[in-house]
This record gives C-alpha cells, sequence and structure tokens, in this order.
C-alpha cells in the first residue's frame, strides 16, 4: 500500500497553500488541526504550521527508508482516521527537535506523521512498540565538528 | 474526580460520542476498557500521551525558522 | 472499538481533556475515575438505556 519512492520528493512537490486537516490534531495542541507545509530551501526538512495556532509549528522530515528501514504501519483505527484505501498515496513524516539537545537535532520515532496526499489528511501515528525511541539522534546540529551524514 | 463501579460488561457514557465498557477484569490485575469514541477523538495511555505531548511541546517551543535559517546558511 | 488494557492506578486518556484511572479491582469488578470538564455528563449506561427498570437520576 505504501509507495516506496523516494519521499522526499513528494515533500518537495507540496503545494504550500494545500492544508492538511489533522482529525485528531497533534498531542498537546488540541484546536490545531489544520496545518500547511512551509518550504524552508533546507532539502529535506519542512516546517509543518498550524493555520490556527502560530506556536504549533513543528520541524519535520521525510522517513528515509535507506537509513531506517521499512517504512511504519498503520493500526486499522489509524487506517481509519486517515481514510486510508488500499492504493492511497502515503507519506511517513518525522517530527524533529532541534532544541532540546545541544548535540543532537532529535526525532520522533514513537508518533511519526502520517499524511494521506490523496485527502489531504494527516495524523500523528502512536507505534506500539515500546522500544521506539522519542529522541532519536537524527542529526548534528548545524555547526557542530563531527561529521559524516 | 466522578468514581463509577462497574461490573465486567457494564458501560459508561461521556457526553454523547463516548462510551466505555469494561470487557474483562483479569484476576484483579488488569481491567480491560472498551473505548467507543468519534474518530476524531484521540485515545492513549496516560504515559504515552504525556510523553508524545512532552516532546510535541519541546519540538515547537523554540523558533522553526530560525533555526532552520541558521542550518541552511551553515549547510 | 478500541481495547486498553490498564492496571491499578493506570489510566487512559480520551481526546484532550477526559481521563479514565483503574482505582481498584476486585473479581469482577472495577472502581473508575473518570475526570471531565465540568459541563460534561457522565452516566452509567443503565441510565441512558434504562430496559425495564425504572431509571435513576445521576449527576
Amino acid at each position: 500500500m505504501m509507495h516506496e519512492e523516494q519521499s522526499w520528493k513528494a515533500v518537495a512537490e507540496i503545494d504550500q497553500a494545500e492544508v492538511f486537516h489533522f482529525p485528531q490534531g497533534l498531542v498537546g495542541f488540541p484546536g490545531a488541526n489544520d496545518y500547511v507545509m512551509l518550504n524552508s530551501g533546507h532539502g529535506d526538512i519542512v516546517c509543518m504550521q498550524a493555520t490556527e495556532q502560530a506556536e504549533a509549528a513543528f520541524l519535520v522530515s521525510p522517513w528515509d527508508v535507506n537509513r531506517l528501514g521499512k517504512q511504519p504501519e498503520l493500526t486499522s483505527d489509524q487506517k481509519k482516521c486517515l481514510q486510508c484505501r488500499n492504493e492511497t498515496r502515503l507519506l511517513w513524516l518525522l517530527v524533529l527537535n532541534p532544541f532540546s539537545d545541544p548535540a543532537w537535532v532529535l526525532a520522533n520515532m514513537r508518533a511519526p506523521v502520517a499524511i494521506n496526499l490523496d485527502a489531504s489528511l494527516g495524523m500523528q501515528c502512536v507505534q506500539a512498540n515500546p522500544e521506539l525511541d522519542l529522541h532519536f539522534h537524527w542529526m548534528c546540529q548545524p555547526g557542530q565538528s563531527n561529521q559524516a551524514a | 474526580m466522578i468514581v463509577l463501579r462497574r461490573k465486567v460488561g457494564q458501560a459508561i457514557h461521556i457526553g454523547k460520542d463516548i462510551r466505555i465498557v469494561v470487557t474483562e477484569v483479569e484476576s484483579n490485575t488488569r481491567a480491560h476498557l472498551g473505548i467507543e469514541a468519534p474518530i476524531e477523538v484521540p485515545v492513549h495511555r496516560l504515559e504515552i500521551h504525556e510523553a508524545i505531548q512532552q516532546e510535541n511541546c519541546a519540538a515547537s517551543q523554540g523558533d522553526a525558522r530560525a533555526w532552520l535559517q541558521e542550518a541552511v546558511n551553515d549547510a | 472499538m478500541l481495547i486498553l488494557t490498564r492496571g491499578v492506578g493506570e489510566t487512559v486518556t480520551i481526546g484532550h481533556n477526559i481521563r479514565i484511572t483503574v482505582l481498584s479491582l476486585k473479581g469482577s469488578q472495577v472502581r473508575l475515575g473518570i475526570e471531565v470538564p465540568g459541563e460534561v455528563q457522565v452516566l452509567r449506561e443503565e441510565i441512558v438505556d434504562p430496559g425495564p427498570e425504572k431509571p435513576v437520576e445521576e449527576k
């Protein structure tokens, strides 16, 4: 069901005016149900901005199968919320946190965001596996020496 | 806090759209709660809800655009 | 229907401002603590759907 093409291509093609509706919103941000994706000039990081709440702005990056392995799977409740059918184009995004750790940009592997590109719906999909890291070391902070992506 | 006693098979209604039924009780250790709610209502274990909420808040606490600008300049 | 399993002292969140806690377990009986915003009604199902018995007024 999930297409294996490069996700970041799909992100780059998203119309910045396109509004994605999150029926459940994001945990901790009730009332912010609609988001736009703002391109930044940074290749694979996009700002997901709530249209009705300025503070609800998140940096997200597409799931990289080469690096992270198979994309997550939706539970049947999640599929229902996202109105997914067999051929639905899904984009998986990781919510990044560049503010908590001075050395690392963190990624929340436990609750990635799924976007139904055909229906313009989104959902933060909590994964059942308790070993998934909420604070995955996704990349070094800019300006840090030590490197090799 | 409203306290209600329920036996297996009994249910509670919250507002118009939410129903919680006790489906099973495992030997005084765990209760199985069946939750029926509209699709736009998220249901989570509290500890998960709090962990995700905390991380979402931390991820949005700073100026994302400013950080991105710095990252772009640094690239 | 989503089924979550909770032990004594454990809690489920529903939406942004409803919490259900398992306060105690005894045999097949559960005591549930329910936290909701003031204006939301919490009712035993028998009140909503009384069946043959006379319904009892419940807050």
